[in-house]
């Protein structure tokens, strides 16, 4: 059986990570609402907000949140159907699913709001078993949509910089910034990678060396990081690191 | 194996960003003690390796797709405590700008992905690797069981951490309020699929890529040890 599907969902992952990332810049850089603010705030703002929805006990209080999240998404210029489905794929989907047995009474004993009778087996679905599901549910999405509503209308090296806003060291917001410029380099390493595999091999992989080819490919992206980070500490040291790592920009603001 | 927000409840989040903040600060002042100056922008490729090794897929049998989570190797190449720092870069990385993993959990995904996985792997590499050269096949098979058992052992954690909410957090009539299932659930759930699946994804892996670097370029594996 030709089992090269490996090859061409690696290569659709990285190429779908590329396209998300163009998308997040094209609507960090709208004239919107959120845009306008500046990278601190709004880092504050989410983690209050992302706060209260920890300690929500309440569903309409979570539900009003949830909207009032989506307004700031339509005020920043997102398409709302767009903004849905990047928020609802995947995790809260699939937290809707885990949260299914947990609508009947085996788990959630208590007042019967329905039965579903399926064959000689009825299934009770319960009203502490729909606020148990309804909770959970209502928790991650709104979560999931505040965190990405902050890295759609944030430029991403203002976010991290941001961070030294909540005391974050300066040499973690250092490493952070750089982590994710590699990001960048690094999925691309994977994504050729992967093509060459393709091009080399066309349709036909066993499993084996299949599995081989990958942790090869692996150990020699270790390889090449390993032999960049001589480059890139002489490109730091050739820029004025002298071991404490300094920032030009917002001295201003 | 990363949390969301919304799983785990404030009591518990709180919790494990409290234990994990003096292992941030431990792992930070071991690692610039161990580490070399040269090596500092090692930490951000570590981050961005463990990063992207989720984006290589591994074929396993039944014609599917797995990807390994890497820890237990990056804890290989680059000792453990450095491993806890650059995972937990990745953990920021990916929870603040890719909406994986939950920003509340960020103290919770840390302790189990950046902390338990890459230390409690290291540790069964060494023991069983231990008095061995460099190229032994002992070493291949020390790496894959120091991946599968520091796996478990994290799915272990999260699974434990997931069926305690019900216990902490709940209304008077005994409804759940963040992750509804106990630990009679919770466990055998994430510890099923990690003992039977991703496990071994992760031995296959972590093996594989000791084995290759045993033969192109044994100093990497070298490296950390002597740094110690």
């Amino acid at each position: 059986m030709p089992n090269n599907n490996f090859i061409e969902r690696s290569i659709l992952e990285t190429l779908s990570f590329f396209r998300e990332s163009v998308f997040a810049d094209e609507y960090a850089a709208r004239d919107g609402f959120l845009q306008r603010r500046n990278a601190r705030q709004k880092t504050i703002a989410s983690l209050l907000l992302l706060t209260g929805v920890l300690f929500a006990r309440n569903l309409y209080l979570l539900s009003a949140i949830y909207i009032f999240v989506l307004g700031l998404a339509v005020l920043s210029r997102i398409n709302l159907w767009f903004f849905l489905k990047r928020t609802w794929i995947f995790i809260p989907l699939f937290s809707l699913f885990i949260a299914l047995p947990a609508l009947f009474s085996f788990f959630s004993p208590g007042e019967p709001v329905l039965i579903l009778p399926i064959g000689q087996i009825k299934l009770v679905m319960t009203k502490p078993g729909l606020m148990a599901a309804g909770f959970f549910v209502a928790r991650v999405v709104t979560s999931v949509s505040i965190t990405v509503l902050l890295a759609l209308t944030t430029r991403h090296n203002e976010l991290l910089k941001g961070l030294r806003v909540l005391r974050v060291p300066q040499m973690f917001v250092m490493i952070l910034g750089m982590c994710y410029r590699y990001i960048y380099l690094f999925a691309e390493v994977v994504e050729n990678t992967y093509l060459a595999i393709k091009s080399r091999v066309g349709g036909h992989v066993r499993q084996r060396a299949g599995r081989k080819i990958v942790a090869w490919s692996i150990a020699s992206l270790w390889q090449r990081s390993y032999a960049l980070n001589t480059q890139v500490y002489n490109a730091m040291l050739s820029r004025g690191y002298r071991g404490e790592p300094k920032v030009l920009e917002e001295e201003s603001k | 194996m990363h949390i969301p927000d919304g799983y785990l409840g404030p009591a518990t989040c709180g919790f494990f960003y409290a234990v994990m903040l003096p292992i941030w600060a431990l792992a930070s002042k071991i690692v610039k003690k161990t580490l070399k100056a040269k090596q500092v922008p090692l930490l951000a490729i570590g981050s961005a390796f463990s990063f992207v090794i989720m984006m290589f897929n591994v074929p396993i049998p039944g014609g599917s797709t797995g990807h390994a989570v890497g820890g237990v190797l990056v804890a290989i190449l680059l000792g453990p405590w450095a491993a806890t720092i650059a995972i937990t870069v990745a953990l920021v990385v990916q929870a603040l700008l890719f909406g994986d993993g939950g920003i509340t959990a960020i103290g919770a995904n840390c302790f189990n992905m950046a902390f338990v996985l890459p230390f409690v792997g290291y540790y069964v590499y060494r023991l069983i690797s231990a008095g061995s050269t460099v190229g032994s096949s002992r070493r291949v098979v020390a790496a894959g069981i120091g991946a599968y058992l520091g796996i478990n052992m994290a799915a272990l954690c999260a699974g434990i951490e997931f069926g305690l909410q019900p216990l902490f957090h709940h209304t008077a009539i005994g409804q759940a309020l963040y992750c509804p299932y106990g630990l009679n659930v919770a466990v055998p759930a994430m510890l099923g699929g990690h003992l039977l699946v991703f496990g071994w994804v992760e031995v296959l892996v972590t093996a594989l890529v000791v084995k290759y670097l045993q033969k192109q370029s044994p100093e990497l594996l070298q490296s950390q040890e002597a740094a110690q």
